[in-house]
């Protein structure tokens, strides 16, 4: 994570930005039914809040600068080593221009891919707001936690994100979990045969809203992808529900805090019972299920 | 004052008791102690028994309770006897099929059978489990009443319980410290409404719940969260209809002289916090 560094390349996942077909539509179940709070549109883009940030979700419908997930880079000296180590290693990296910056509520950025072609924006200075986050029903949302990506290359993709300084703390098969900060991870790489974002997960409160949500899911007729369960290698209960356009929002929450100490990756085997330790599977999304289950 | 120090144990009769077995094995997850000509003897922690099925009619449900000692039991009987209780006492074959020294038995204002015995039997061997549900020991009970304001004068002024808290007119009530030991249900007859075990953790609820539901046992409410003793619970129903309830994290009542029960409204919310709803099980009804 730090590389022989003082201080960290990158401190955490900031954002997501998604390429949506109907933005209405999906915003009214960000807000409506997840319970993430909308603020201003800006540049046909719509935004909203889970935490102190300014926004940590935006929903457009142009998928050429639409989509792409934001990574917090510590300074620009870090953005600097972070563009040469990728560019050696052969991944395309991008200057973004001031209107790019813009539309990210950044100060400056880089705009890169992973090997799998998912885009990936090294931001520094992302806005945060003066104002406490106010949402619109109590899901009990505390922070935009991570994410869950998807990945053709799981190799490649890997080089990618250790060149930012991520360690993998588990592996399920070839799932990879990457810890960037004191967590077990924030973002974990699937196996899969596309590219895009998998999920993007929120922390709640505690048990009693992983499963307050999952009853309130039930009662709003909106699809359970998995859970509630518990992931055995992070203890991180989830619980995965399905937007507009198989869009996979999720809950989270208790997820085990590592104490910084150098530490062997386990190897867990890509089973049912790696993936959930309640014994919740995943019968339509292949990425959060094992095979023949 | 009857002095009840804990629930003991419950008797259930039943005309089947190699299925009453399997389930208890299988699906609950209890150990067996003991396999007599008509009982079955169940564990579920450190005591040598506390549930035993019994073969005969379902409708035979028996809870026992411990008190202090053979004076006391003296005392209890006079007592009840007064009031125009009829009262058994146990004779020495009865109370070893308990695995008690003593008992008597004799019936609440609903109806329910009732037991209390001294030196309730305990294990030198540690309990260990059928299958791993993570229970750490039998716990309470839902007991069925005909009037629970008539009922809750018996189990309060008669016995030592104390109301911790109330769903409408429904007492949630304590023995000793843990939250309740008994609850009572509105129902038209006498009976035992559920049997409680407690779990080691919440994850062990979860486990279960997808074990259960696995296997085909109707989970009759929950995976839930009680807002009263803040327990969080599954209910499940196994042989001849009877529901069992695992739970973990029932509040201890800290301050027994300034406890005062919280009075909570009767609907759904006042019996799960999560958002549960019963399903082939009756709330307690007004």
């Amino acid at each position: 994570m730090k590389n022989g560094r003082a201080t960290p390349l990158i401190t955490s996942v900031c954002y997501v930005r998604l390429a949506v077909s109907e933005p209405k539509v999906s915003a009214r179940f960000v807000s409506d039914i997840f319970g993430l709070q909308r603020v201003a549109d800006q540049n046909g883009e719509i935004a909203f809040r889970s935490d102190d940030r300014f926004r940590t979700v935006s929903l457009g419908q142009n998928p050429a600068d639409g989509a792409s997930i934001g990574i917090e880079v510590w300074d620009d000296v870090a953005l600097d080593e972070i563009g040469q180590r990728l560019r050696k290693l052969g991944f395309a990296v991008k200057e973004a221009t001031p209107g790019e910056c813009q539309r990210r509520y950044v100060q400056s950025a880089l705009l890169t891919e992973d090997a799998s072609g998912n885009p990936i924006d090294l931001v520094v200075r992302p806005t945060r707001s003066g104002r406490r986050y106010f949402p619109p029903r109590d899901a009990g949302i505390v922070e935009f936690h991570g994410v869950g990506i998807r990945s053709l290359d799981h190799g490649r993709d890997l080089t990618f994100w250790r060149a930012l300084g991520a360690e993998v703390s588990d592996w399920v098969g070839d799932i990879a979990y990457l810890r960037i900060d004191g967590l077990h991870h924030r973002i974990a790489l699937y196996p899969s045969k596309r590219n895009g974002l998998l999920y993007a997960a929120f922390e709640v409160e505690a048990l009693d809203q992983i499963m307050q949500n999952s009853y309130f899911m039930q009662e709003s007729q909106i699809r359970i992808v998995q859970g509630p369960g518990r992931e055995p290698a992070s203890r991180q209960m989830f619980l995965h529900v399905e937007g507009p356009d198989g869009l996979i929002f999720s809950y989270v929450n208790g997820m085990t805090e590592l104490d910084g100490k150098p530490r062997l990756a386990r190897q867990f085997p890509l089973t049912a019972a790696s993936l959930c330790d309640w014994g919740s599977e995943s019968k339509d999304v292949p990425e959060l299920g094992a095979p023949g289950q | 004052m009857i002095q009840l120090k804990d629930v003991s144990y419950v008797r259930l009769g039943s005309p089947d008791l190699e299925s009453a077995e399997h389930f208890a094995t299988a699906c609950l997850g209890l150990q067996i102690a003991e396999r007599g000509k008509k009982d079955l003897y169940l564990r579920s922690d450190e005591r040598a028994h506390t549930l035993c099925y019994s073969e005969g009619d379902p409708n035979h449900q028996t809870v026992g309770f411990e008190v202090g000692d053979e004076a006391s039991l003296q005392e209890a009987a006079s007592t009840l006897e007064s009031l125009g209780h009829a009262v058994h006492a146990g004779s020495a074959e009865e109370a070893e099929r308990r695995k008690v020294k003593a008992f008597i038995g004799f019936r609440d204002p609903t109806g329910n059978h009732i037991e209390l015995v001294v030196r309730p039997e305990r294990s030198g061997r540690r309990y260990f489990a059928s299958r791993d549900a993570g229970i750490t020991g039998f716990s309470h009970i839902g007991l069925n009443s005909s009037d629970p304001a008539r009922d809750e004068r018996f189990w309060t002024q008669v016995c030592n319980a104390r109301v911790s808290d109330r769903i409408g007119d429904i007492p949630l009530m304590r023995v000793n410290a843990i939250h309740h030991t008994i609850a009572l249900v509105r129902a038209p007859k006498a009976g035992i409404q559920h049997i409680n075990h407690q779990v080691e953790t919440s994850d062990d609820v979860l486990r279960s719940y997808y074990f259960l539901n696995d296997r085909r046992v109707p989970i009759v409410f929950g995976p839930g969260r009680h807002p009263t003793s803040g327990a969080r619970f599954l209910y499940f129903k196994g042989p001849d209809g009877m529901i069992f309830e695992y739970s973990v994290g029932v509040d201890e009542i800290e301050d027994e002289a300034t406890h005062r029960p919280r009075q909570f409204g009767f609907e759904p919310t006042s019996f799960c916090m999560w958002g549960a709803k019963p399903a082939g099980m009756a709330l307690p009804n007004n």
